[in-house]
């Protein structure tokens, strides 16, 4: 279990380096930097040329990612050429607002998916089944900004249940709340009916196997081989893909975000790749990936701990 | 579940309650997020709405008319030869946050960090000719200009390389950092960026204007245009600024409580005709491509209206603006006539542009008007970096392109027509035959004369055609009944000042 929960640490850490490594180096691939970002329509090639030595751009990129590398080892990961200020800053300002509302969304999914899909399962070819799955299906097919702004229209707009802006401007905590529900259910859901679907197949195969038939053969009541017996296997699969939903709902967070006018990490990334921004778009990947990774790191330890067989692999 | 319901309903009713109203804070809405305030170095209409509340120039706009008014100069003089300019400060103005008084090296300081080449600023090209900044006293400042230029004043005002900063703030906080930490003399103190979701300015209670009767100013950051619309009609946010998509502006006309402004700006949109490339050498190539382009439908189809014709590169926000110039009302036939006349039936037209919206949609109808006059035409969209390259090195055949900046007539002429202003410049047309006209209007010191030779500019222009001025910008706010005193400039920043919120 050590030896285990070392390595996928391990692996961990190289996935992150990976990931910053990668970005460093497209970041550069894409045509346009930052200096003529900056100086706009009136630059002039020595400009330009200046404003690129002096952000060091002018030199080769392998030296400029072990610069880099040099400097993030010692906890720097630069200043915004943009704003003058420390990339790290920025990217801490976002996190509360990212992290509420990934969190939440995956809440909300998990507590409105797994029950779903336990009882499209259970309901295997019912109405019920029809309805769920059907309703899945939207969640999943719909694109997240489309359901975002339908949500806006009817329940911040024609029925005035929340406000139409995902972000307050007040400190209060449950004005903040208030603010973060309809982003969090629109999110939610779309996550939701990947877990339903999930959750329902993984039961109906756990349903049909033997062992529940002798449950249910040695007169088990209904209710505990559905929740005792079958869920608690059925979790196991469902439990691993949360960690990747944790990434794809990071994703569909940027869309949320720029939907409901919330801040967040994906907005801000994307804001500083259009502003060829390096540092702060590095800045902004490093924790995003660190956030991914470490998500499903943990859920891999845990899930060794659930199904002992894992650690052997 | 039904126990997660009722928690959930809990939070709700709470959060229902918990929303409470403050002083008066104006909520005005922005469409992306500032990171830049440092009047060297801004760019982008939300950096420069809300350096505006920050800072003072020399001398201002006037919001409604762009005459040149008094700001931090109480008056000014111009010595006989046109060459120096001396301004007498307003004394006892104070600098935010405790950073002492406006002084004449404050100003000598604020204009030569844009000149110095260390500064990198976008702007010292616009204080070209500038030779020296003294300071004779603390409340005296005086410009030294190497030749005569009657349109210093138009650099001076409270707009980008215009507005003052603090010597002692700039140094202690640090040229980087200084970019979100602006300290100025306008109404409001800068108080604290949220990147992302807003930004907030507080009233200057010691303003030498006079406090502003806002306590507040908040600029939150709401991309989509819908939304902010919801916003504004949900009483979220009580200005809407940067309004531009036809159905939005539409619905807000509709809309109960809420009033959309409109005026047009300072800059047209305008598609370059580079005169080194053949066949657009021939004016009469250039005028059939002039008659040729649907601009009308352009504006009634495309734009629903929400754009003006543009006669020339001088919008009627101008003091200088005039239709007396020649003009190309849609007519194929004529282009016809005259591309027949060229010998140049069916040569290639390469149409450039960035690949920003509206730019690289409108293309599409202005190519298929083209086709319909027999010109060939190929639309090229590049990504911004690319773009400006293509156009820095000049040897596109066309590209489209505005001059956004305040309404100083010299900006879009000289910026378009001059030779100085030759690729990099922003002259990719190559027009080098309003160099002399452009001079005298410099040297002339009598504003009806210099009017009446910039007039004379935009006529020769508008008959050689290097450049064609497809419609003029048209700047759209709106804002609830709540928002009393609101005045549209054509700067395309909102001002909030004069603003007043009444329940």
């Amino acid at each position: 279990m050590l030896r285990y929960t070392a390595r996928r640490l391990l692996l961990m850490s190289i996935t992150v380096i990976g990931m910053v490594t990668v970005v460093f180096f497209l970041l550069r691939a894409i045509p346009g930097d930052p200096a003529s970002y900056m100086l706009g329509d009136y630059a002039t090639e020595e400009s330009v040329a200046a404003l690129k030595a002096e952000l060091g751009l002018d030199r080769p990129v392998w030296e400029q990612y072990l610069g880099f590398v040099k400097r993030a080892l010692t906890g720097d990961l630069g200043t915004s050429v943009v704003t003058g200020q420390p990339a790290f800053d920025e990217v801490l300002e976002s996190i509360p607002w990212s992290a509420a509302l990934s969190v939440s969304g995956i809440v909300i999914a998990v507590l409105a998916g797994v029950p779903l899909g336990v009882m499209s399962a259970v309901r295997h070819g019912t109405f019920a089944d029809l309805f769920i799955m059907f309703g899945a299906l939207v969640g999943i097919s719909f694109p997240v900004f489309w359901v975002g702004l339908v949500c806006i229209l009817l329940l911040a707009h024609e029925v005035r249940l929340f406000p139409a802006l995902g972000a307050s401007s007040s400190t209060d905590f449950f004005t903040q709340v208030h603010h973060l529900m309809l982003p969090a259910l629109v999110l939610g859901f779309s996550v939701a009916a990947y877990i339903a679907r999930l959750t329902r197949s993984a039961m109906l195969e756990v349903l049909g196997q033997d062992f529940v038939r002798v449950a249910r053969a040695m007169g088990v009541p209904e209710r505990r081989i559905v929740y005792r017996l079958a869920l608690r296997n059925a979790l196991i699969p469902v439990l691993a893909v949360i960690g990747v939903t944790f990434a794809w709902s990071l994703g569909s967070a940027i869309l949320v975000e720029a939907v409901f006018s919330r801040p967040g990490l994906g907005s801000m990334i994307l804001k500083a790749v259009f502003a060829r921004d390096y540092q702060l778009v590095q800045a902004g990947v490093f924790v995003l990936a660190s956030a991914v990774v470490l998500v499903n790191t943990s859920l891999d330890i845990v899930y060794g701990w659930v199904d002992p067989r894992v650690s052997v692999s | 579940m039904r126990k997660t319901f009722g928690a959930l309903a809990l939070i709700l009713s709470a959060a229902l309650i918990g929303t409470s109203a403050g002083a008066a804070e104006l909520r005005v809405r922005i469409g992306s997020d500032v990171g830049n305030l440092d009047p060297a170095r801004i760019f982008g209409i939300e950096n420069q709405t809300v350096a505006s509340h920050v800072y003072n120039g020399l001398v201002k706009y006037d919001q409604a008319t762009n005459k040149i008014l008094p700001d931090l100069a109480e008056s000014w003089s111009v010595s006989e030869d046109g060459t120096a300019y001396t301004f007498k400060l307003r004394d006892g103005v104070m600098f935010h946050k405790g950073y002492g008084q406006l002084t004449s090296d404050d100003v000598k300081f604020s204009l030569e960090r844009v000149l110095n080449p260390d500064t990198k600023s976008r702007y010292a090209g616009q204080l070209a000719g500038v030779k020296g900044v003294e300071a004779p006293d603390p409340l005296t400042v005086r410009v030294v200009l190497e030749a005569p230029n009657a349109g210093l004043l138009n650099k001076l005002t409270d707009f980008n390389q215009g507005w003052i900063a603090s010597r002692k703030a700039v140094t202690e906080i640090g040229d980087k950092q200084y970019a979100m930490q602006p300290v100025g003399t306008g109404p409001f103190v800068f108080d604290k960026w949220s990147p992302g979701n807003q930004v907030r300015v507080v009233a200057n209670k010691d303003y030498f204007g006079g406090a502003p009767s806002l306590d507040a100013v908040t600029f939150r950051i709401i991309k989509d245009e819908t939304a902010a619309a919801i916003a504004l009609e949900n009483g979220e946010i009580d200005v809407f600024f940067a309004l531009q998509s036809p159905p939005v502006i539409d619905r807000l006309k509709k809309a109960d409580g809420v009033t959309v402004m409109n005026r047009v700006a300072n800059h047209t949109i305008n598609l370059v005709l580079n005169q080194t490339v053949k066949p657009l050498d021939d004016i009469r190539v250039r005028k059939a491509i002039a008659y040729g382009i649907n601009r009308e439908a352009l504006i009634a189809g495309y734009f629903k209206g929400t754009k003006a014709p543009g006669h020339s590169v001088i919008t009627s926000s101008f003091p200088e603006y005039t239709e007396e110039v020649p003009q190309y009302a849609h007519d194929p036939e004529k282009a016809k006539a005259l591309l027949k006349e060229a010998g140049q039936e069916g040569f290639e037209l390469e149409l450039i542009t960035v690949g920003l919206s509206p730019y690289n949609e409108l293309v599409i109808p202005m190519a298929s008007d083209l086709e319909k006059v027999g010109i060939k035409t190929k639309i090229t969209v590049l990504e911004r970096g690319a773009y400006l390259q293509a156009r820095g090195k000049g040897d596109i055949m066309t590209c489209i392109t505005g001059i956004v900046g305040p309404p100083d007539p010299d900006s879009p002429l000289v910026s378009l027509y001059a030779t100085k202003s030759f690729p990099p410049g922003m002259n990719t047309s190559r027009y080098d035959k309003a160099d002399d006209l452009l001079a005298s209007a410099s040297a002339e010191q009598d504003p009806a004369k210099r009017t009446a030779i910039y007039q004379q500019v935009m006529s020769q222009t508008m008959e050689d055609v290097p450049v064609l001025p497809l419609y003029a910008d048209q700047l759209f706010m709106a804002h609830s009944s709540k928002v009393k005193g609101l005045v549209q400039n054509s700067l395309f920043t909102v001002q909030a000042y004069t603003v007043s919120l009444e329940e």
